[in-house]
């Protein structure tokens, strides 16, 4: 057993831990933070997206020791006491979202991309959404969604492209 | 049947793109799948089989269960011995299977035996330890191996690989074929793909001793049948087993079969005592969690030479894989689509269930009718090129015509209402085939491999469940229904109950809509409660999420249930106010007077008589405001082999792709995707349109990317999402639609079919539209998925993808 300290949405979490456990089940099991959710195992799906640092990675593809001391985003980690996140509240308005079983990775990987490029092609969009499957919306929606959060973004008049 | 007047008392949700409110759990992570819910329990991993096809020998598990943190182990040997085999529904011939392997196995993955371990990593360490005695048997693998004479038998007690062969004939066949001008005959063969939901398999199942019951979460897609099925084989008293299901991600069908692994986790929570789980791999759920089986198709039309077409004969055989309680009924349900959008009088069909070592099959979106669509709408334009007619004029030629509707179908299949000529000259608009067309030969000139393909295809909906006995003669379930219970709280706020499970369409703010315009109030008044719990939610034999119904059947009992209680509080109301009954009306959560405004009380006022105040009531009225309902689909007919509706409802759409293929590097770029349909009246169109491309998207996946690849041993070797592949968002087409509204007089609200029509009507649109880019090679489209090394040696060797 291994001890780790991590930062989950600004909490911070210790735990003695197993070597092989993975960082998605330690999210889930142990700080039972369960918005992350387990697809595909193999890193293809994205459902178990989450903000390392700020960047988006596929939780199940690291080892929770290996994110000793790091500050960590989950889905659970974006709406506030004063509502929901403008990226929720986009995917909200452009149905962006049917079974939800995708949607905090989808939205995590939205995040981190409008804070790179706040104004993305809806060819950028789609781009950056490689590493997410959707098994429910065909991404049109999704897509919608997030271009809507960019819009929202931007001061008044900027033009999107 | 009502009319929508009689129905809504207001009109200001239903119809409208409402965000679904309801639902915001699943934006903030705090959705319940069943994995998520917050019961301490010990883990269960599977061991499966790792031969195609072999006689079991010893499966010796005491290594295993002396491991540190092991606390029961269960073999196929103790289920056959406490259970009862899987039934069957459609297959003829005795077929017997048990949940965990018992005497062979006959699929890579079958399930050998399951253990409980404090965790799940413990308990797949202690998977190794099993030690399994298998004696190999020769594998059957594709349809043609297991037709053969000499073929070795998956089921010996059944006498042959076949397990279900009907021929049903409708119409003047003979005739039909004698008169004809031309023959045009193609055989077709269509792989095996899944819709994958993103959610595996999940089950919780904990044992009560003193009440000796159990109690089970699982994301169960058809919990009416399931529980019937488990119990009959438990041999336990409906009153003894409970079953939850929470939020799911996804099903598309999928997880009608996982109610086998109930089984087994049930005998496991009974040795252990405490909670277990079962969180499925991916790569359990491709090897093991069910595919659309793959099939072989021979089609023949007997075409007059204007191109009207006056017979179909059509052979289906289906791989069904090696589940005997699925087995057989991708082929009967094609019926529901034999003759797609086209007035053809009479038909022949041949269908056989064959089984093999391959994986399960089970009802994956849109069932057997994404290929019957695809293989007639490659059809009509290989009759259309052989008879020298375009291939638009061919389907003009042939549609069922709106002055027709209602139109029946030779097998008896009602098609409701519509206008399918008009749907594909709207979508052939919106694609701009015309223009097109008139630049194809530019682009070619070009060196620019361009082409457009159009599909007009049927969308059923609601099934009619006797369909798959016709085979046997024997219905164990007929037509379709659903329940609902509708209730007003003490705050006079309506709460809803249904006997139905949601895979993620957003049921409850479709629910809350109708609830609200009935009640004239605001939908996020309305709590809907979308986890069913058998206990207590009002379910049928019928209930589950599967063949469209939701609009039909769940919808129909809700209406029923909030009219039930609408009529009870207007008679409260009435008696309260000293109201003619007549002239009650009502508005924001009150009931008034039209002839005398300041006659008006709020439902809370109403729900204080019914629930506190029960002296006041009028005489004879009952306290308390729940009310439950059951709808039943009012036009399935008894299933006959002469005249039966596989389904009720059917949406029609038209789909036109234009892509350009690499012929390189045998990829397949859209250029253009347009989808025209028509399911009725729409109750939330954000909704629908969701549905319509993300189905769509699953079509497209099937066509181009996702198959399910067995080698000749039997072994899949695409099982993970590296190797089986599916549709991202890069790489789509950007879907342009259109709709039309032709409301079925059938259902309460109007509606048709809305889900299943894209994965329906895509294949054969974007078949057909590599066809056309690949002409100049003459490369014709025969089998599926049109993958990158088919189409580069099509083009260099064999002309046929």
């Amino acid at each position: 057993m291994y001890p780790i300290r991590v930062t989950i949405n600004g909490k911070e979490f210790t735990h003695e831990v197993e070597a092989r456990l993975l960082l998605v089940h330690y999210i889930r099991e142990k700080a039972r933070l369960t918005g992350t959710h387990v697809g595909c195992d193999t890193g293809n799906c994205g459902a178990c997206t989450i903000l390392y640092h700020g960047k988006p990675i596929k939780s199940c593809l690291m080892l929770a020791v290996q994110a000793n001391g790091a500050a960590l985003t989950t889905i659970e980690g974006l709406a506030t006491k004063d509502g929901l996140h403008p990226i929720q509240e986009s995917f909200l308005d452009k149905f962006g979202f049917q079974c939800g079983y995708c949607t905090p990775g989808m939205i995590l990987s939205a995040k981190a991309l409008l804070e790179k490029s706040p104004d993305p092609s809806e060819e950028e969009i789609r781009e950056a959404l490689e590493g997410n499957l959707c098994m429910c919306t065909g991404y049109q929606q999704i897509i919608d969604a997030i271009r809507d959060a960019a819009a929202k973004r931007q001061p008044a008049g900027a033009k999107s492209k | 049947m009502m009319k929508l007047d009689e129905i809504f008392a207001t009109r200001n949700w239903v119809g409208n793109p409402i965000r679904r409110d309801h639902d915001i759990r699943f934006l903030k992570g705090e959705a319940e799948y069943v994995d998520d819910l917050p019961i301490e329990c010990a883990h269960v991993a599977i061991l499966r089989s790792i031969h195609a096809h072999a006689r079991l020998g010893k499966v010796d598990t005491s290594k295993a269960e002396a491991m540190p943190g092991v606390l029961a182990v269960i073999t196929g040997e103790e289920v056959a011995r406490v259970t009862k085999p899987v039934p069957p529904r459609a297959i003829t011939k005795p077929a017997t299977q048990y949940v965990l392997a018992s005497g062979k196995v006959r699929y890579v993955g079958e399930p050998v035996a399951a253990i409980v371990a404090e965790n799940r990593y413990l308990a797949e360490d202690a998977l190794e330890q099993i030690e399994v005695e298998y004696e190999p048997l020769p594998p059957v693998v594709e349809i043609q191996d297991a037709l053969k004479k000499d073929s070795p038998l998956l089921f010996e007690e059944a006498g042959s690989n076949v397990l279900m062969q009907d021929t049903l004939r409708h119409g003047d066949i003979e005739k039909a074929f004698r008169e004809a001008d031309h023959v045009v005959r193609e055989s077709f063969k269509m792989h095996r793909y899944s819709s994958t939901p993103l959610e595996n398999w999940v089950i919780i199942a904990k044992y009560d001793r003193p009440s000796d019951s159990y109690t089970v979460w699982a994301n169960d897609q058809q919990h009416g049948r399931s529980i019937v099925n488990i119990c009959n084989m438990m041999g336990i008293p409906n009153s003894h087993f409970r079953l939850i299901v929470p939020d799911a991600g996804g099903g598309f069908g999928i997880k009608l079969a996982l109610w086998p692994y109930i089984v087994i986790l049930c005998l496991l929570a009974k040795k252990v005592d405490r909670p277990i789980k079962w969180v499925q791999t991916r790569r359990e759920h491709l090897l093991a969690g069910t595919h659309a089986p793959d099939c072989e198709v021979e089609i023949e039309f007997a075409l007059r030479k204007d191109g009207k077409i006056l017979g179909l004969r059509f052979q289906d055989i289906d791989n069904d894989g090696s589940f005997v309680h699925t087995a057989g009924i991708y082929g009967m349900i094609k019926f529901a689509t034999l003759v797609g959008a086209y007035a053809i009088p009479a038909t022949e069909a041949e269908m056989l269930s064959v089984v093999t070592n391959k994986g399960p099959t089970v009802q994956n979106r849109g069932v057997g009718k994404p290929t019957m669509i695809f293989v007639l709408e490659r059809m009509v334009d290989i009759a259309a090129k052989q008879l020298g007619i375009d291939p638009v004029e061919m389907r003009l030629r042939n549609f069922v015509q709106p002055q027709q509707m209602p139109y029946t179908t030779p097998s008896g299949e009602i098609y409701e209402s519509g206008d399918y000529p008009e749907c594909l000259r709207r979508a052939l608009r919106l694609a701009g085939y015309e223009d097109f067309k008139a630049k194809q030969g530019e682009w070619r000139k070009q060196g620019r491999h361009v082409g457009i393909g159009m599909s007009a295809s049927i969308e059923p909906g609601t099934s009619n469940l006797g369909y798959y006995y016709t085979a046997r003669g024997t219905p164990e379930y007929t037509g379709n229904a659903e329940g609902a219970i509708v209730g007003i709280d003490y705050d006079g706020n309506p709460n809803v109950m249904i006997g139905s499970v949601d895979e993620g369409q957003g049921h409850a703010t479709t629910i809350a809509q109708v609830v609200a315009d009935m009640l004239a109030i605001r939908p996020d008044l309305v709590t809907v409660h979308t986890h069913l719990d058998s206990l207590v939610s009002p379910f049928l034999g019928h209930s589950g999420c599967y063949s469209n119904r939701f609009n039909d059947v769940d919808l129909g009992a809700v209406i029923m249930a909030t009219k039930k209680i609408r009529d009870k509080m207007l008679r409260i109301a009435a008696h309260a106010l000293q109201a003619k009954l007549g002239d009650l009306k009502l508005k924001d959560g009150t009931i008034y007077s039209a002839a005398d405004a300041s006659k008006a009380i709020p439902f809370k006022e109403i729900a204080a008589l019914a629930y506190k105040r029960v002296l006041l009531l009028p005489e004879g009225e009952e306290p308390g405001l729940k009310e439950i309902a059951y709808y039943k689909s009012a036009m399935a007919k008894l299933p006959s082999k002469t005249d039966f509706n596989v389904q009720i409802t059917h949406s029609n759409s038209v789909h036109v792709a234009a892509v350009e293929v690499d012929v390189e590097t045998g990829l397949v770029k859209f250029l253009k995707y347009v989808i025209v349909h028509d399911c009725g009246n729409q109750l939330n169109p954000g909704i629908v349109e969701g549905m319509v491309i993300g189905s769509t998207v699953h079509g497209i996946g099937a066509v181009l990317l996702e198959e399910f690849v067995y080698n000749e041993d039997g072994q899949l070797v695409t099982t993970s999402f590296m190797d089986y592949m599916k549709p991202v968002a890069a790489g789509l087409p950007h879907f342009e639609s259109g709709h039309m509204v032709s409301p079925c007089p059938y259902t309460l609200l109007g509606t048709k079919s809305v889900g299943e029509g894209g994965a329906i009507g895509s294949l054969a649109a974007v078949a057909n539209a590599v066809e056309d880019a690949l002409a100049p090679f003459g490369v014709r489209v025969k089998s599926l998925p049109i993958t990158p090394e088919k189409v580069v040696r099509a083009i260099r060797e064999t002309k046929v993808i």
